[in-house]
């Protein structure tokens, strides 16, 4: 195959999206430095906070964030050998499913533990927050707890 | 009010190319000429139908309007489209069929993911503002769902291992077969993680290919088909998207269209599962209830030939083919979507008595 | 830990527990996501017989039987007739033909977009066995001047600067790289009463 002709096409758009009351503050508050969940009608804490509960389609409102993390536990994690240039690290990384403090269910994130053999289920985890940071999900990473 | 007999009279799949010469809409043209061919039917007979493809695989918005023309869109026909597996796409058109005005429909799945990498491309299909960014991929969503089950001991590395091996195995002289050969589980054991907990023969290829399957209501498949496959129930259920709100070591939604489709009345022979990822097995054939009496995946399942947007449609024609070849009585095909598990359709298959 | 559960009111209150936070300037409202996506898709076949035409200087078709269609480029099937096209049903083209459709788009300055004055995009209908080129350039007039029926023939790039770099299985009608565009031959433009069913 390797002298058959290959056409490139680029498909790529800049969107911006609004955020609207649950996600908008979520946002500020990583922007702020601060990991919220929301407390659904039946007492869970749900991070990443969503603006319905998913289990009762009831709508969740602003007042309804709590603040969580930030460290956590993780619940379950994969060691990527390979990051893709979307990934939120250039070097190997783990992508784990992390139950902060205060939370009921788990936000999937990056943790930069440096090597496989640092990573475990049911270790801790707190956040890494950048010192540049706009309100976006990757304004942080996690760090095994205790320091790198 | 009960559902109408369905058959299924005529499937027709492409091989399973790493990378096709052929565009999209040229590699689907013989599919829907064979099965129309193997259906027995004028193409105009057909009264509905529905194509499965995704626009972001393709790189081209409506890139899915021009593989009508594979279908011959002239005199104008009543269509539609799903923007997810072709299983989808027959799900819509045995609905159609319901409504009893129509008698045959022809649903077809197809794409080429050669041109793109699925790492970059399906982290679109996710949330936009918490794991699109992370660039949340396929393979890592597998992984996490593998080392939960790992955690669980409900599986061992090995027997994810085992899955692989015995796929490849059952894929030779699958003519649709991408990947298929022996291999030693020790051998594969001894290979590096991609991302740990999966390694390469814990993931599937991805293809370029097609798969459409023609449908007929029971008076029309009886007069048309000598040996019908009928469709006794089919259902499908989505669950939260977000992994951290799962327990990803189990598959409810599985479940739960296995009763809708009515899997436990009856005896299974066979079942074609949508096991991309080797750990799926045992959460799908746990969430089925299957015994170990049951062969998985005669073909060889998607970890050996995996044309994203056909897949689960190939696995209803498999065990279509299966049970027309007299290797089973009684099938069980299953299509996923959306990662890892989270929406699945299951479809229960019989031949003729 | 700041974990106490207290609730909230909108948007954080500022007082983040990490040091070297960016100034607050109001909450977060939008999300920005620049999305990219690359495809490297094999030329096809037919369309690499196609593009080798353009580089000799010649336009190659495909002629279905059944429908008596012609398509350009070449795509291996009649969708009307359902018929599979092979390498016996290409047909040499002619490089000379009629507007038989055309717009004129004023450009809007969206992500991407190159153009800034307005510009016009013809279909040319060839002569003799037919085919359709879509979204041609119409050159030596401006775009106002472009119209319906105007005989036109291809200007082409020298052969050694031809190329086919641009040529793929998504190209609708294009010859770029090979062909500039067409201009006005100053025959007597052809009514429109001769093309009504190929305007497309």
């Amino acid at each position: 195959m390797a002298d058959l002709p290959i056409s490139t096409h680029v498909i790529e758009f800049p969107y911006t999206r609004t955020l609207g009351p649950v996600l908008g503050p979520f946002l500020t508050g990583l922007r702020d430095g601060q990991i919220y969940g929301i407390r659904s009608n039946d007492g869970r804490v749900l991070t990443p906070p969503t603006e319905w509960d998913p289990l009762t389609g009831e709508p969740l409102e602003t007042s309804a964030l709590v603040p969580v993390g930030p460290g956590g536990v993780v619940e379950t994690w994969a060691w990527v050998n390979h990051p893709t240039v979307k990934h939120p690290l250039d070097r190997p990384f783990a992508f784990a499913l992390i139950k902060l403090d205060g939370a009921d269910t788990a936000l999937m994130h990056a943790v930069d533990a440096g090597s496989m053999d640092a990573m475990s289920t049911g270790m801790r985890v707190t956040a890494r927050f950048k010192d540049e940071r706009i309100g976006v999900i990757t304004d942080l990473v996690f760090i095994p707890e205790g320091g790198e | 009010m009960s559902a109408q007999d369905i058959a299924i009279v005529g499937y027709a799949q492409s091989p399973s190319w790493e990378r096709a010469e052929l565009t999209e809409v040229q590699f689907l043209f013989p599919v829907i000429a064979d099965a129309i061919a193997m259906a027995n039917i004028d193409r105009r007979a057909i009264g509905f139908t529905c194509a499965g493809s995704c626009d972001y695989l393709s790189g081209q918005t409506f890139a899915f309007v021009s593989n009508l023309e594979a279908v011959g869109a002239w005199p104008p026909i009543s269509e539609s489209h799903v923007e997810m597996d072709g299983a989808w796409a027959m799900f819509e058109a045995w609905i159609a069929l319901q409504h009893g005005d129509i008698d045959i429909a022809l649903a077809f799945g197809s794409g080429k993911s050669s041109p793109g990498d699925p790492a970059q491309i399906y982290p679109l299909q996710m949330d936009p503002y918490t794991l699109t960014p992370l660039g949340a991929d396929p393979t890592s969503l597998a992984a996490l769902q593998a080392r939960a089950l790992l955690d669980s001991g409900r599986i061992t590395e090995r027997e994810m291992a085992e899955v692989a091996a015995r796929n490849r195995h059952d894929a030779i002289g699958n003519p649709y077969a991408q990947v298929s050969g022996e291999v030693d589980v020790g051998a594969l054991l001894a290979t590096p993680y991609v991302t740990a907990p999966m390694r390469e023969h814990d993931l599937p290829p991805f293809s370029d290919g097609a798969c459409a399957v023609i449908m007929a209501t029971a008076e029309k498949a009886r007069e048309i088909c000598e040996n019908p496959v009928w469709i006794r129930g089919i259902d499908h259920r989505i669950e939260i998207h977000q992994p951290g709100m799962r327990d990803l070591r189990e598959s409810p939604s599985t479940a739960t269209a296995g009763r809708g489709a009515g899997v436990g009345d009856g005896p299974v022979d066979i079942a074609e599962l949508s096991v991309a990822y080797t750990h799926q097995e045992k959460i799908l054939k746990e969430a089925l209830g299957l015994g170990d009496g049951v062969k998985i995946n005669p073909s060889g399942g998607p970890l050996t030939a995996n044309p994203m947007m056909a897949t689960g449609l190939s696995r209803i024609a498999e065990a279509a083919r299966a049970i027309q070849r007299g290797d089973a009585k009684r099938a069980v095909a299953h299509a996923t979507s959306g990662q890892p598990l989270q929406q699945n359709l299951v479809c229960v298959l019989e031949g003729d008595s | 830990m700041a974990s106490a559960n207290e609730p909230v009111e909108g948007a954080s209150a500022g007082e983040g527990p990490v040091e070297g936070a960016s100034a607050s300037e109001g909450p977060v409202v939008m999300m920005d996501y620049f999305m990219h996506l690359e495809y490297h898709e094999v030329v096809c076949p037919i369309v690499r017989r196609y593009a080798a035409s353009l580089m000799a200087g010649k336009i190659l078709g495909q002629y279905s039987p059944k429908s008596g269609l012609v398509y350009v480029p070449p795509r291996s099937f009649c969708p009307v007739s359902c018929e599979w096209l092979g390498e016996d049903h290409l047909i040499e083209l002619e490089d000379r033909g009629v507007v038989t459709a055309f717009t004129i788009v004023t450009p809007v300055q969206y992500y991407g977009q190159e153009e800034t004055e307005p510009f016009a995009k013809a279909s040319v209908l060839l002569d003799g066995p037919g085919g359709m080129l879509s979204l041609q350039d119409i050159l030596e007039i401006p775009p106002d001047e472009v119209r319906i029926g105007m005989r036109v023939e291809a200007v082409w790039l020298p052969e050694h600067e031809r190329n086919t770099d641009e040529i793929g299985n998504r190209s609708w009608g294009s010859a770029a790289g090979a062909i500039v565009g067409w201009r006005p031959t100053g025959e007597p433009d052809l009514p429109a009463e001769t093309f009504t069913e190929k305007v497309y």
